[in-house]
Formats: C-alpha cells, structure tokens, sequence
C-alpha cells in the first residue's frame, strides 16, 4: 500500500515536472522575460562567421579563421571594426569588446541591465513564413516582439492585434531613441505614407500606418538571379533581360532553367508581372499616383483578375523548372538553372556563394559569376519591422528596436542575415558600412600602368537623406561599375530607379484570400480529364474487386478454385 | 479514503495519457476544424466544397494512382528478393538483407537529397538529359526507394515462417516449381503481401518531401495539398485530412490489417 502510494505520487511528480521547469526557466522573480518572434536566421548570432569575429580574425578563403604555430587564431586590425567601434562598443557595454564575436542578444541583456537596472532574459523563438508567425498567434501565443513582413503587419494592425509604439518612442530629442534617430528617411517616409498603399482602418476605425504600428528592422527588393555565362552560350544577350523584365517567366527560350518560389504569395505577384507587364510599362513613371497605380496593379485580387491570371501561372508552372523554397540557390550555384526569383538578400547570399567557388555543403565547385536584375516594369519592394502584440512588455521591446537600431548592431545583424537594414545612423554610419563592403578605389588595388575600370558614383543620397532631398546633397559611394549595374551592390542598396519602380504588396482580406488559395490549389493540382478519372476510378474498383475475390472467393461457389473433377464424382457418389 | 490499489493496469497510463494527448485530442481538432467555418460555427461547407471540387477530386486520385504504381514496383521488386532471402541456401543472407534494410536507419530527407544529387549528376549526361524535367519518374523512384524495405520485410518474414515440408510434399507429389509457387509460396505468403502493400501504398499517398524535393515541387500529392491548405485555411486542410484519413481506414479494412491474428508486421529488425 505505502509502496504504491510513493510510486503514484513518483509518477504524479515525474508528470509536474517538465511543467515545474517552465515556470522557473525564468529566473528570479527580479528577472523580465521579452518573449520576441524572429525569421529563421534573422540575427547577430554571435562566434565564427559574424561581423566582429570576421573582422578581427585573419581569415584564409574559406573564411575560416587562420591558426597560428601554436593553433591560436590571428588577430588583426580592422577598417571597420575600428578603434572608434571598440571605444563605442565599451561606453555602450561597460566593458571591451570581445574578439570572439559576442551574441547580439547577450549583449542587449547586458545593456538593459545597465541602462534600465533591470535584469532581463530574451526568449528567443523563430518561425519559416508570416503564415506560420500568423498562425501561431492566432493559437494564443504569446509574444513582446514579432518581426513580420509589410503586409502581414498591416493585416495584424487591421484585425486589432498590434499595440501602437509609444509617443516617446518618436522623440528625436532624447539621445536614447536610437531607432528615430537613425533609421534612415526614405523608410520614415515609406512607413509614414503606407509607401502607396490604400489607407485600412483599424477595429477602432483609426487609419493604419505602418509608422505606429511598426519600427523598421531589414528591407529589399524582388528580382532574378541570373547567370550571364549561361545566358550567352545559349545565345541570348544579357540586355534582353533589362527590356523582358517578368514575360522570361513564360518565354519559352527559359523552359526548365527558371525558378518560381513554391508559395502563393510571391509567385501570384510574379502572375500579375507577367500578365500586366505591357499595362505596367505603359504607366507614365513621371505622374504623381504612378506608385499608387503601380502598387494597385500589383495588389489586385478581383475575379476578373484572377480569371486573367490563372492561364499564365499555368504557363508559369509549365515553363520554369521548380517551385522552390530554398533550393534555388543551390541550383543557381552549379549551373542547373539560369534564372532564380529571388529576395534581394538571398541574391547577395547566391552570388557571394557562386563566387567563392564553394557550393553550399561546402564543397569545391567552378566558379560561376552571377548578376542580378529587377524587372524593369515594376518589381516587389518589402520591409519587415518589428511589432508589439497586445499585451507586449512595451518598454522592453521598445529597448530591444532601439538597441537593434544602433549603427554598430544594425551592421553586425545585417552582415549576419545579407539584407539591407533600415537604419542609415545619425552619422551615415552605414554608408561607412556600404563603402567598406562594396566601395571601390582602384587607384589603392592596382599598380600603375595597370589597366582598371574607372570607379563610378553610386548615390545613395536617396536613402540618406529621404526621397526629396536637396540637389546639393549627396550620400554615396565609388563603386566598380559592374558592382553598381549588376551586382552585389546593386542588390543590396538598390539604386533609386528601382525603389521608384517598386510596389509594396497589400494582405489579402478574407474573400480575396480563399479565392486565390483556390487558384493557387488549382495551378499547383495535376488537373485531370473526366475521363482519365474515370477510368482510374474504374481500375481502381477493379483492383478492389480483385483483391477482395481473392480474400473471400472461396466463400463463392463461383469462383472456388475447387478441387479437381474426379474428386467431386467419388464424393457425390459416397454422398 | 483508499487510495487506487497499484496494479499492472497502472502500467497503462502513461500510454493511455500518450493517447489521449496525441491521438484522440488532435483527431477531435480536426474533427472540429473539418465541420465548421472561419467564424467556427458548424457547417457543412467545406464537406460539401470538397467534393464539388474538380481540383481537390483530381489530387486525391492522381495522389492513388501515384501510390498504386510506386506499390506494384516495390511489389515486383521485392517479392523475388525476399523469395531469394527466405528460401535459397544462400550462406551470406543476413548480409544481403542487411544491405536492404540498412539504408532504413540513415535520415530519410538526407537519403532524398542524396537521391536528388544523384539525378543532378545524371541528367548531366546527354543521354540522361530528360531526367531533368522527369518529375513524376523521379518521384516515384525516389518513393520506391525509400518504401522498399517497407515490402521486403514483411514478405521475408512471412516466407521464413513457410514450413519445409510443404516444398517437401509438392515435390513428393511431382509438382514443379511453378505449381509450387502458385499453390505453396504464393497463397501463403499473401499475408505478407497484404501488410507490405499497406505499408507502401498509404504512406506514399502523403509523403510529399520526396514529390517536392524530387519533382521540384510541381507533383502536387495529397500531403502537399493539406500542408499547403494549412498555411490559411485550417479548415478545409482538415477536411482534406478527414477524407484521406478515411481512404486510409478503408484499405486497411480491406487489407485485413484490422485482423488481430495476423502477426507478419516484421520490421522487428
């Protein structure tokens, strides 16, 4: 009886357990939890491969770092992470900067601790899609901070699931707003004015704008990786490109070497490109509601629409060679496919990647040269930005945007994921960042009499100083002119004739949604003919039937396979 | 107060607290998401929407006929090698089986992915070029592959259990090898068969990481299809789910695998 009575109460306590280890996961009482939501690889991780690591470290051409006689890594001085960085580093953490590279996370911990005199813990958690993010929400989770993409933020704010950032969070004036104070212009300008899209109201009835609800984190832009090489060996010039923008989806010279993405989203506004792409060209780019226009087309979900879309996703599906969600680089890289639809910051990451001459798994491949071009009728511009739920520890997760936000973490995180961030410094200190990656002076790499491409400016003022700058203002970079065509560069700081031919995309409200969920089912369905169907149907009732005959059969006279005549005679005959 | 005396029965609950948990809870949810709308009230909408459907009709039949063919090779292929494993005098037998089933314990999306290198590596040739856009070849052999030792093991284990004597008498009274086959081998190793084909053809209606990784995501089976409608629209998903978690429970029935007798599930390797 005792016995038993230890083993249930053993058992009981084995069940509370994992239950008891969630509650004090937390920490003292003393200790705040910020609970924040994150894309998949989306942060400073901290160690080998990151910002300050790589710029301390001597690295061989892996990247990896060099190890000196005694096995120890080789520290060197650096542009960047400089003497001005380090000093920065220990005003803003109270101690030296690490040369191993510390997490991004750890150190907001520290410097809330120091700042706020609050002990702190961030419960870290990332998702694959906005979907996902949404539907996590939807099933009760609980979050301070999510980082969802334009779009979703507006359909979160819509359905009133967003808390407003706080009117101090906006004030210039006080030193310890680092995200209003440098985040750059052109974005205040895109989040204060919903960048052309149609104003949503709130469940209050309030108009929505992305600046309350949101605080930029990274942003780009849509286009295709191409590989140039391949173009010209089948014969088609590189310039086409420029001029075919969105029909090489469905030209059929593409078949079997172009890639779309595998979710409804990306892949409808790239039908919409391809069908409107004349209707786009045709749009006059000097006239004031041109990104207004720009943005409607792009976002237009009504049955006629869908209806003229539906054949040319069919078309799509037809000519490209997969709907992919992370394969295409890859395939990109060793020369399966020419042509990948791709995120700004996965088009810096692939040709980074081909130019190594390393595959992804790490091993030695030829090196391709990739280039990069955005459809010249119009392409995707996106941002995502950090959100508060309802519900969310304001003050925290506003010390987290704010920490995010200084130049020296907007460069370590932005290094780290291969996006763009929002943030410019009150200084341009991410132009410094621009020109360290990408800026260009020949005159320092070659000898004299060595023959090189003059470097051109790549202006950037657009960025820095927000859309209606002065003509006297310049913010930019000497830049090598395949870098500021083509490249890498023109990926990663698009230049300002492609922001002006991007729309933003809009969420679908409900109808809209099923409707091209229903045609996303159908395009991704194999469509079968009635009769195929049929005759399936028929051939699969006959392997039923078969199989069933042969498990009961011999319960039918009919079918038994009975025993041989003669035998049947002498038993009848006895009977 | 007497407290519940501790019994074998005890030894039950953490199963039946597993089941309850993962097993009846979740089917309840998707029992509930199947049957109401987005303002979650009871409807017989999506039920209806299903099957007036073209689309959703077209998937489930291509998901079956894809199954059906990736069953009936892993049929043909597997029977004679378990036939050979159980029967032959083979000395290294165990090594053979071995060489089947191992691949079994190696991460099935890294087997998929070895795959998709190896067609990479193929369709570079001129001769092999079609394989490229071969997407329905190169999903059913990737499920073949990966569903073999699924239809090996239950045909050797049966096989094995065919007792000596019976060969014996067939010999005795002069039937060759192939009225043995059909009147010995082939009867009594059906049970095999039947657990076989279930355990091939239910799962490759479903397991679209080998459609998509393999057919580039353009050979849109069931599973993906359910996936893809949990992305937005839970409700419809589960509905998809109900019906082929029916199609499921009727050719089990049908395949017996309901009879307790039946002892020939052998992947105890």
């Amino acid at each position: 009886m005792k016995k038993s009575r230890i083993f249930s109460i053993a058992l009981a306590g084995a069940m509370l357990l994992p239950s008891l280890g969630m509650l004090t996961g937390c920490g003292g009482e003393d200790v705040i939890t910020l609970r924040v939501y994150n894309w998949e690889e989306y942060i400073d991780e901290g160690g080998k491969g990151t910002f300050i690591f790589d710029e301390l470290h001597e690295l061989d051409e892996n990247g990896d770092p060099v190890r000196d006689e005694h096995g120890n890594h080789i520290h060197i001085e650096s542009d960047i992470v400089d003497d001005d960085y380090k000093a920065w580093y220990e005003e803003t953490m109270g101690h030296a900067l690490s040369e191993e590279g510390p997490r991004v996370l750890d150190d907001f911990c520290e410097w809330y601790e120091r700042t706020h005199g609050q002990k702190i813990r961030v419960e870290y958690s990332t998702f694959g899609t906005n979907e996902d993010m949404y539907n996590e929400i939807l099933l009760g989770n609980e979050y301070d901070l999510l980082c969802p993409s334009d779009y979703m933020i507006m359909k979160l704010a819509a359905e009133g699931r967003l808390q407003k950032y706080d009117e101090s969070f906006f004030d210039e004036t006080n030193p310890e707003n680092y995200y209003v104070r440098n985040v750059s212009p052109f974005i205040a300008e895109k989040f204060a004015t919903n960048a052309g899209l149609n104003i949503r109201k709130d469940p209050d009835g309030e108009d929505i704008y992305w600046k309350d609800y949101a605080a930029g984190y990274m942003w780009g832009t849509t286009g295709f990786v191409y590989n140039p090489a391949a173009l010209e060996a089948a014969g088609i010039a590189e310039e086409e490109l420029q001029t075919y923008g969105w029909d090489v989806f469905t030209d059929t010279r593409f078949k079997g070497k172009i890639t779309a993405k595998d979710n409804v989203r990306d892949t409808y506004f790239v039908a919409l490109g391809v069908t409107y792409q004349d209707e786009l060209m045709e749009l006059d780019r000097t006239a004031n509601d041109y990104i207004p226009r720009l943005t409607a087309i792009f976002n237009a979900t009504d049955e006629e629409t869908i209806g003229t879309v539906e054949p040319t996703l069919m078309d799509i599906k037809n000519n490209i060679y997969s709907f992919e969600t992370d394969t295409g680089k890859s395939d990109m890289v060793n020369g399966k496919i020419w042509l990948n639809y791709a995120w700004s910051g996965d088009a810096v990451y692939a040709i980074d990647l081909a130019e190594s001459g390393k595959s992804e798994d790490g091993e030695d491949e030829a090196k391709a040269y990739l280039n990069y071009f955005v459809p010249e009728a119009g392409s995707n511009l996106f941002f995502d930005g950090w959100v508060m739920p309802k519900g969310a520890n304001r003050e925290a997760a506003q010390a987290f945007v704010n920490f995010m936000s200084m130049p020296q973490n907007a460069m370590r995180n932005s290094y780290y994921i291969g996006y763009t961030s929002v943030i410019a410094g009150e200084e341009f200190e991410m132009l410094d960042y621009a020109d360290y990656l990408y800026g260009y002076y020949p005159e320092d790499e070659f000898e004299e009499g060595e023959e090189y491409d003059e470097p051109v400016d790549y202006d950037l003022s657009y960025f820095f100083y927000g859309e209606k700058h002065g003509s006297d203002e310049y913010a930019g970079i000497p830049a090598e002119p395949e870098q500021a065509e083509k490249r890498q560069l023109f990926a990663q700081f698009p230049t300002p004739e492609v922001i002006a031919r991007s729309a933003v995309m809009d969420y679908y409200d409900e109808e809209a949604s099923v409707r091209i969920n229903e045609l996303w089912s159908r395009v991704k369905a194999e469509s079968l003919e009635p009769w195929t169907i049929v005759v399936i149907v028929v051939a699969v009732v006959a392997i039923v039937g078969g199989v069933l005959l042969l498990k009961f059969g011999d319960k039918i006279d009919f079918f038994r396979l009975g025993p041989k005549k003669g035998y049947k005679k002498v038993k009848e005959e006895r009977a | 107060m007497k407290l519940p005396r501790f019994s074998r029965k005890t030894l039950c609950i953490p199963y039946a607290v597993f089941l309850v948990f993962f097993v009846i809870i979740p089917m309840c949810v998707i029992l509930f998401y199947a049957f109401t709308d987005r303002d979650m009230h009871f409807s017989f909408s999506n039920f209806l929407q299903f099957f007036s459907d073209p689309t959703k009709l077209s998937t489930i039949v291509y998901s079956i006929v894809i199954s059906l063919i990736t069953t009936v090779i892993c049929l043909v292929i597997a029977y004679p090698v378990a036939l050979i494993l159980a029967r032959s005098k083979l000395k290294k037998k165990f090594v053979i089986l071995m060489l089947f089933v191992l691949p079994m314990w190696i991460n099935f999306v890294l087997r998929v992915n070895a795959l998709r290198e190896l067609f990479n590596l193929l369709s570079q040739a001129d001769a092999l070029a079609w394989l490229e856009n071969a997407n329905i070849f190169k999903t059913i052999v990737g499920m073949v592959y990966d569903f073999l030792p699924f239809m090996i093991l239950p045909l050797y284990t049966t096989m094995l259990k065919i007792d000596d004597s019976l060969y014996e008498a067939s010999a005795d009274l002069g039937g060759n090898a192939f009225t043995t086959f059909f009147r010995i081998t082939l009867p009594l190793s059906m049970p095999g068969i039947m657990s076989g084909v279930t355990m091939v053809f239910l799962p490759s209606m479903t397991n679209y990481v080998v459609s998509d990784m393999l057919g580039n995501a353009k050979v849109t089976i069931i599973g993906k299809f359910i996936s893809d409608y949990f992305g937005n629209d839970w409700h419809m998903g589960s509905m998809i789910a109900l019906v082929l978690l029916i199609i499921v429970f009727a050719s089990t029935l049908l395949s017996g695998g309901l009879k307790s007798d039946e002892n020939v599930r052998g992947t105890n390797l």
